[in-house]
């Protein structure tokens, strides 16, 4: 599942509002603010020309523009200078970003206010609808978006070697939260920083059948003869 | 007598950004000048200049905040702070929590990938 993109609502205001000269303090706290020097208002030039067919290959459109891996590196690379707080430890991934208020839009930067740890903002988050419980008929779960953490590599679970528990240094394990629409959670996880992918649901497909079809003439020969 | 609001400050929003860089420089000016009590007070075994260089450090950290309602509610969270600090309500750890990433080896993220594959990050 591709990581859908930050909403890129008014990037246009974003290289004036920040002073040109470098802040103050200390270099190893560097924040979302000054992640490289290219210009992230600008989107990146379209790999095609007018001159191009509308579909160079079938199933592709040319307007899309394909990001090879070394493209999308800086976008997906971990963020080792990000500034940690107190509860950083051995288990916490790296983030790629950590919001620090300075994301143009009308949201709030929950994430700068909150007091979250900022290894939440590097963990991935599905967004999905529970599936059906395959041992009944009923729809009734199935209705709402769930939020669904992914599990640390390291810390997820370990075996306590005092009496054989399992311990696990993933705070957020066994968490769901769950919300009305696909939209509402997208921008809980927009509002908090967190990485998130929406896994969309299986819908069931119900054909239409006539039991009557069984029964209508046919000119070639039968494959399956229904009558007596 | 104990006066349980000593510190306090009144809930209020910023008129507009040049109100909101002045109660937040005033904030900070607060933090600086007691940065001296707070040594003394939990006995931090760090000079005084350490105390006003992790002020600094959690002021800048939200410079580029661009919104002002956010800014209010960060100006809100730093008077908190300052109160809970001064009138010792606090303990040694929890002053402590913000010079974790220095003292504690633990608490630091790896500078390049192989320094966190060698330390067994992957």
């Amino acid at each position: 599942m591709p990581l859908l993109p930050r909403p890129a609502t008014a990037r246009l205001l974003a290289a004036a509002v920040r002073p040109a000269s470098r802040r103050l303090g200390p270099a190893s706290a560097r924040t979302y603010a000054d992640e490289g020097a290219h210009d992230r208002s600008v989107q990146p030039d379209p790999k095609s020309s007018t001159s191009d067919a509308p579909s160079a290959k079938p199933g592709d459109s040319a307007m899309i523009r394909q990001q090879g891996p070394a493209e999308g590196a800086p976008r997906h690379k971990p963020d080792y200078d990000v500034a940690v707080d107190y509860r950083t430890s051995k288990f916490s991934p790296i983030p790629m970003r950590v919001m620090d208020g300075s994301e143009p839009g009308e949201a709030v930067a929950a994430a700068v206010l909150s007091g979250a740890p900022t290894e939440l903002q590097a963990r991935t988050v599905r967004i999905y609808r529970p599936a059906k419980t395959a041992t009944q008929s009923g729809t009734w779960h199935g209705h709402h978006w769930r939020m669904d953490w992914d599990v640390l590599e390291k810390g997820h679970r370990w075996e306590n070697p005092l009496m054989g528990w399992q311990s696990s240094a993933d705070f957020m394990q066994g968490t769901h939260l769950n919300f009305n629409t696909k939209q509402d959670a997208i921008d809980f996880a927009n509002k908090q920083g967190y990485e998130y992918f929406v896994q969309e649901p299986n819908e069931r497909r119900i054909v239409p059948k006539a039991y009557a079809n069984n029964f209508l003439h046919s000119p070639k020969r039968l494959k399956h003869i229904r009558t007596k | 007598m104990i006066n349980p609001t000593y510190l306090a400050q009144k809930t209020r929003t910023s008129v507009n950004w040049a109100d909101a860089r002045r109660r937040v420089i005033k904030s900070y000016r607060d933090w600086l000048r007691a940065a001296p009590e707070i040594q003394q007070m939990y006995s931090l075994n760090m000079p005084v200049s350490a105390i006003r260089t992790k002020a600094r450090q959690e002021f800048e950290r939200h410079r580029y905040v661009a919104q002002l309602p956010t800014v209010d509610v960060l100006i809100t969270k730093s008077n908190e702070e300052y109160q809970e600090t001064m009138n010792y309500w606090k303990q040694l750890t929890h002053v402590l929590k913000y010079f974790r990433a220095e003292d504690d080896p633990k608490a630091r993220l790896p500078h390049n990938f192989v320094a966190g594959f060698l330390e067994g990050r992957n």
